[in-house]
C-alpha cells in the first residue's frame, strides 16, 4: 500500500504545546476563547464575590500579590499539569512498545516505502545510505514546511470549511482504515478467528464514535482515550513505513524544524497561535490533546468556554489518494500548552499537540524494535518524560507556546544511542561474567 | 467534555441524540450514553429534564442488552461451527486461524 501523504501532515499538526496567557482578559468572557486563562494566582486571590462584579485587571491585583506565592502556585499548577500529561504520554508509548513486541507486523521491513521517503536505504554502504536517509529527510521536512505553511494561510485567510473537511478526512482514515489494519494484525498475530460482520460492527462501533467523541461532544475521558489511541496508530505506522536510519534523522530534523517554527518570530506555528489569540479562537479541533481537569467552585453559569473540551483531534489521517495532500501540518510546530485558569477554580489543564505524542511514541517504538531489549527502551521512555518534565517547567516559566519536541527529542536521542552503544554491551557482559553490581 | 458544565436542555438533547445515533448499529453509543449518563439520570436530585434523560438511558441500556445478546450468540455459534460449514465459513473469515498440526 503506497500510503499518502496525509499522514505526515496530520502528525505536523498534531505536535503542539501551547500555552495561552493573557493576563489581561476578564475571566468572564463568554466566547470560545482559549487564550483567555488569567494568572491563576492572582485570579484566585480574589474574592469569589466580587469576581462577578468586576473582571479587572489582572494585573492590578498582580501587583499586589507577592511574587513568592505566585510562584509557588504556578509552580504548584505546573506540577500537576506534568502529572496530567504524563499519563496520556506513558500510554501512548506502552500501546505503542506493547504492538511493537508481540505484533511482528509493524517491524518487518517491506519494500514500500511512504512516498515522502522515496530513497531507499541501502545497507551494503554506508556513505550511500546516510546520504539516502539525509534526502529523504530533507522530503519529508520540506514536505512538513509546505504543508504548515499552506494551513496557516488557510487559517489566516479562514478557509475553515476546508480546514476541518481534511481534517474530518484525516481522523476518518485513521480510524476506520488504520485501526482495521491493526486489528487484523493482532487477530493474526494472536491466531484467532474472526468473521466479517463482527469485525465491520467492531470498526464501525469504535469509528462513529470516535468521531462523534472527537469532533462533536462526549466525554472527556473517552475522548481523551481516542486521541491516544490514533496517536498510537499513527506512530504505529510511522515506525513501520519510515527507513532505519531516515526515522532517527526525520526525528532529530523534526526537532529543529519545531524549535524554529514555534519561536522564531515568523514562524508558521508562531503566527498560527498568534492569529488564533487575536481572534479569541481555540487553535484547530481535533489537532490537540487536552487534559482539562475543570473543577467549579459555587460559581454559577459564567462559563468560561472550555477550550479544554476542545479535544483537538489529531488529524492523522493520511490520505489514502495519492497525491492528496491537504494534511494541515500547521499543528506540528505549535506546541503550545494552555495553563488557564479561571478565577473560578476551573483548571483548564493543559494542551499538547497530538504530533508530539506521536513523535514520543515513534522514538520509543523504534528503540523497543531495534534496541534489542528493554534497558535501551526504558532509558528513551525516561529520556523522553524528562524532557517533558523540562519543558512544562519552562512553560511554567514562560508562559507562551513552546515546542514539546526538541528537549525531549535530544534527550531521547542521546539515551538511545549512548544506552545502545555503552550500556547495552556493558550490561552483557557482566552478565556473561555473572558479575552483578 | 463536562456535563456539569452544561444546561438541563443540552443535556437532554444531548442524550436524546446519543440514544437515537444507537440506533444506526451503533451499540457502542448506547454503552457510552448509559455510562455517561448514569450518575445524571440516576444519582443526582431531581430537575425538570431528568425523567427524559432517565428514560433514554434505560432504553439505551435496554438496546445495548439486545445488541450484547445477539453478537454473543453470532460469535459462538460462529466460533464453534466456523471448521465446520466449510467454504461459507472461509467466505465469512477475515482471519483464519492457522493450525498447529
Amino acid at each position: 500500500m503506497n500510503t499518502s501523504d496525509s499522514e505526515e501532515d496530520s502528525y505536523n499538526e498534531r505536535s503542539a504545546l501551547v500555552q495561552c496567557e493573557s493576563p489581561t482578559i476578564p475571566s468572564y468572557n463568554q466566547d470560545h476563547d482559549m487564550s483567555l486563562p488569567q494568572e491563576t494566582d492572582t485570579k484566585r486571590r480574589r474574592p469569589v464575590s466580587s469576581g462577578l462584579d468586576e473582571p479587572g485587571p489582572v494585573e492590578r491585583e498582580r501587583a499586589s500579590t507577592p511574587d513568592g506565592e505566585e510562584e509557588e502556585l504556578t509552580l504548584k499548577y505546573g506540577a500537576k499539569h506534568v502529572i496530567m500529561l504524563f499519563i496520556p504520554v506513558t500510554l501512548c508509548m506502552v500501546v505503542v512498545v506493547a504492538t511493537i513486541k508481540s505484533v511482528s507486523f509493524y517491524t518487518e521491513k517491506t519494500s514500500q516505502r511512504l512516498i515522502y521517503t522515496p530513497f531507499e536505504e541501502d545497507p551494503n554502504s554506508v556513505g550511500q545510505r546516510l546520504l539516502n536517509s539525509l534526502l529523504n529527510t530533507m522530503v519529508m521536512i520540506s514536505v512538513i514546511v509546505v504543508m504548515t505553511i499552506i494551513l496557516v494561510v488557510l487559517y489566516k485567510y479562514r478557509c475553515y470549511k476546508f480546514i476541518h473537511g481534511w481534517l474530518i478526512l484525516s481522523s476518518l482514515m485513521l480510524l476506520f482504515w488504520f485501526s482495521f489494519m491493526y486489528l487484523g494484525e493482532v487477530f493474526k498475530t494472536y491466531n484467532v478467528a474472526m468473521d466479517y460482520p463482527t469485525l465491520v460492527m467492531i470498526i464501525w462501533n469504535f469509528g462513529v464514535v470516535g468521531m462523534i467523541c472527537i469532533h462533536w461532544k462526549g466525554p472527556l475521558r473517552l475522548q481523551q482515550a481516542y486521541l491516544i489511541v490514533i496517536s498510537a496508530l499513527m506512530a504505529l505506522i510511522f515506525i513501520k513505513y519510515l527507513p532505519e536510519w531516515s526515522a532517527w534523522v526525520i526525528l532529530g530534523a523534526i526537532s529543529i524544524y519545531d524549535l524554529i517554527a514555534v519561536l522564531c518570530p515568523k514562524g508558521p506555528l508562531r503566527m498560527l497561535v498568534e492569529t488564533a489569540q487575536e481572534r479569541n479562537e481555540p487553535i484547530f479541533p481535533a489537532l490537540i490533546y487536552s487534559s482539562a481537569m475543570v473543577w467549579m467552585v459555587g460559581m454559577a453559569d459564567s462559563s468560561n468556554p472550555d477550550s479544554a473540551d476542545e479535544r483537538q483531534r489529531n488529524e492523522g489521517g493520511a490520505l489514502a489518494q495519492e497525491g492528496v495532500e491537504s494534511e494541515d501540518d500547521a499543528t506540528q510546530g505549535g506546541r503550545r500548552r494552555y495553563s488557564a485558569e479561571e478565577d473560578l477554580e476551573e483548571d483548564r489543564g493543559v494542551k499538547l499537540g497530538l504530533g508530539d505524542f506521536i513523535f514520543y511514541s515513534v522514538l520509543v517504538g523504534k528503540a523497543a524494535t531495534t534496541g534489542g531489549d528493554w534497558n535501551t527502551t526504558l532509558a528513551c521512555f525516561v529520556a523522553i518524560l524528562i524532557g517533558l518534565c523540562l519543558t512544562l517547567l519552562l512553560l511554567a516559566i514562560f508562559k507562551k507556546a513552546l515546542p514539546a519536541l526538541p528537549i525531549s527529542i535530544t534527550f531521547g536521542l542521546v539515551f538511545y544511542f549512548s544506552t545502545d552503544n555503552l550500556v547495552r554491551p556493558f550490561m552483557d557482559s557482566l552478565a556473561a561474567h555473572q558479575y552483578y553490581i | 467534555m463536562n456535563l456539569e458544565r452544561i444546561p438541563n436542555e443540552e443535556k437532554l438533547s444531548l442524550s436524546r441524540r446519543y440514544y437515537l445515533g444507537g440506533f444506526a448499529f451503533l451499540p457502542f453509543l448506547w454503552l457510552v450514553n448509559v455510562l455517561w449518563f448514569f450518575r445524571e439520570a440516576f444519582l443526582k436530585p431531581t430537575y425538570t429534564e431528568q425523567p427524559q434523560i432517565k428514560s433514554y438511558v434505560k432504553k439505551s441500556a435496554l438496546g445495548l442488552i439486545v445488541w450484547v445478546a445477539v453478537l454473543t450468540t453470532w460469535i459462538t455459534i460462529f466460533q464453534h461451527f466456523r471448521a465446520q460449514w466449510g467454504e461459507v465459513g472461509d467466505y465469512l473469515s477475515f482471519t483464519i486461524p492457522l493450525g498447529t498440526a
